[in-house]
């Protein structure tokens, strides 16, 4: 049995918040703060970023255009030559909100800057920000296949067999479940981690473990981008389509 | 894994106190998505059109310039190729000039010699014929002078007899 100072675990301020009062809706101010720093953020890049375009870019331009070629790329593997397009805004959107909002809570000291209640951390360790991240990709594979099949797009839970009709009801639960949850987990058990580290040796020993939750928020940034193309593409290829090439 | 079951005790337990938790799901969902959609609408305006169009005119521009290269490159071989067909034409060319040439000057040269040797027979032939004519005459000469002296010689000698 783990025996830690109820103390202890009090100075992390697991779920408190820094709640707001919207007309009788509640809110997490600590979770708008950062994330509105991090659209901040992603605005000014993008806005320095093409405030000059050139045709031989450089400097920002040059790193921007990498960006979007990578975020392309990744559209493209997984939705497929013909349709990407569209959905480049959505899929390169998701990956830079969650890496910014996933490499902010880990290299900003937010904890430096106190609030009445809870913390400032990256907004995806607050299960709202994923939860809606994932309902979005819901959203937005159903209209991606409802638009290109119609209502064909019901076919596609009786297939291959109409005895996975259930299995196949089921995924769309699944999905934005194991998204939000798998973004949200990694995140929030990183910074856990990091900052139980920190309150036991305070010096150096947490930096490989603070250096590995910058990688993990990367994978964890890329996989959800990463899985949303892969729902979109499947809604408009259909079951067993082109994304197991 | 106890550790974190742990929490969640304790997490449950904050809940009731004062309604927050790690799984305090609220009006934070929609007013987050709101935003999401929100940022990715300015950053399409900002950020994947503006620079997504340069991609792409930078692709034309580098396939089109590519293109215009090749067709330039093929023109420029093309041309090279003409130059060396007209090369090798006029070389030829040169060479029927100059076989013509010589053919010329051999038959010019040819007529010459022989208009030459003509005329060469031809004063030859005329001087033979005049050394002929000469000679007849002087040998007719020469007879009617030896009918004539013979006459005489005939005369004197009769004369003399006569007498």
């Amino acid at each position: 049995m783990l025996t830690i100072h109820p103390l202890v675990l009090a100075k992390l301020e697991v779920g408190q918040h820094l709640y707001w009062q919207l007309g009788g809706l509640k809110l997490h101010g600590q979770v708008f703060l950062t994330s509105w720093f991090v659209i901040g953020a992603l605005l000014l890049v993008s806005f320095l970023a093409t405030r000059n375009i050139q045709r031989i870019p450089s400097g920002l331009q040059n790193f921007m255009e990498y960006a979007l070629e990578f975020i392309r790329d990744l559209a493209k593997n997984q939705i497929g030559e013909k349709e990407y397009r569209p959905w480049v805004p959505f899929v390169g959107t998701l990956f830079l909100f969650i890496f910014v909002s996933n490499w902010s809570g880990a290299l900003i000291p937010w904890k430096l800057i106190h609030l009445p209640a809870g913390e400032l951390a990256a907004p995806t360790n607050d299960i709202n920000t994923t939860v809606a991240l994932a309902l979005l990709t819901s959203l937005a594979y159903f209209y991606a296949g409802f638009s290109h099949r119609g209502l064909g797009y019901f076919a596609k839970y009786i297939e291959p067999t109409p005895i996975l009709l259930p299995i196949n009801i089921l995924e769309d639960f699944t999905k934005p479940l194991s998204l939000s949850f798998r973004l949200f987990g990694n995140i929030l058990a990183d910074e856990l981690v990091v900052a139980v580290l920190v309150l036991l040796v305070p010096l150096f020993v947490p930096l490989p473990v603070m250096v590995l939750g910058l990688f993990t928020s990367a994978i964890q940034a890329l996989i959800f981008a990463t899985l949303a193309a892969a729902y979109i593409g499947e809604a408009i290829e259909g079951h067993g389509g082109e994304e197991h090439e | 894994m106890m550790n974190f079951v742990w929490l969640l005790a304790v997490e449950a337990a904050e809940t009731v106190e004062e309604g927050g938790g790690l799984f305090d799901l609220d009006a934070t969902l929609p007013l987050m998505a709101v935003q999401f959609v929100l940022l990715a609408v300015a950053l399409n305006a900002l950020f994947y059109k503006p620079l997504g169009k340069v991609l792409d005119e930078r692709d034309g521009y580098i396939s089109s310039n590519q293109v215009d290269a090749a067709e330039r490159l093929a023109k420029a071989e093309q041309i090279a190729n003409q130059y060396q067909q007209e090369l090798a034409e006029t070389r030829r060319q040169a060479q029927t000039v100059i076989a013509e040439a010589q053919e010329e000057a051999q038959k010019i040269a040819s007529k010459t010699v022989a208009a030459a040797q003509q005329e060469a027979q031809a004063q030859r032939e005329q001087v033979q014929r005049e050394l002929d004519e000469q000679k007849s005459q002087a040998m007719a000469t020469l007879e009617q002078q030896v009918d004539g002296l013979s006459r005489q010689i005939l005369d004197k000698l009769l004369g003399s007899l006569a007498a």
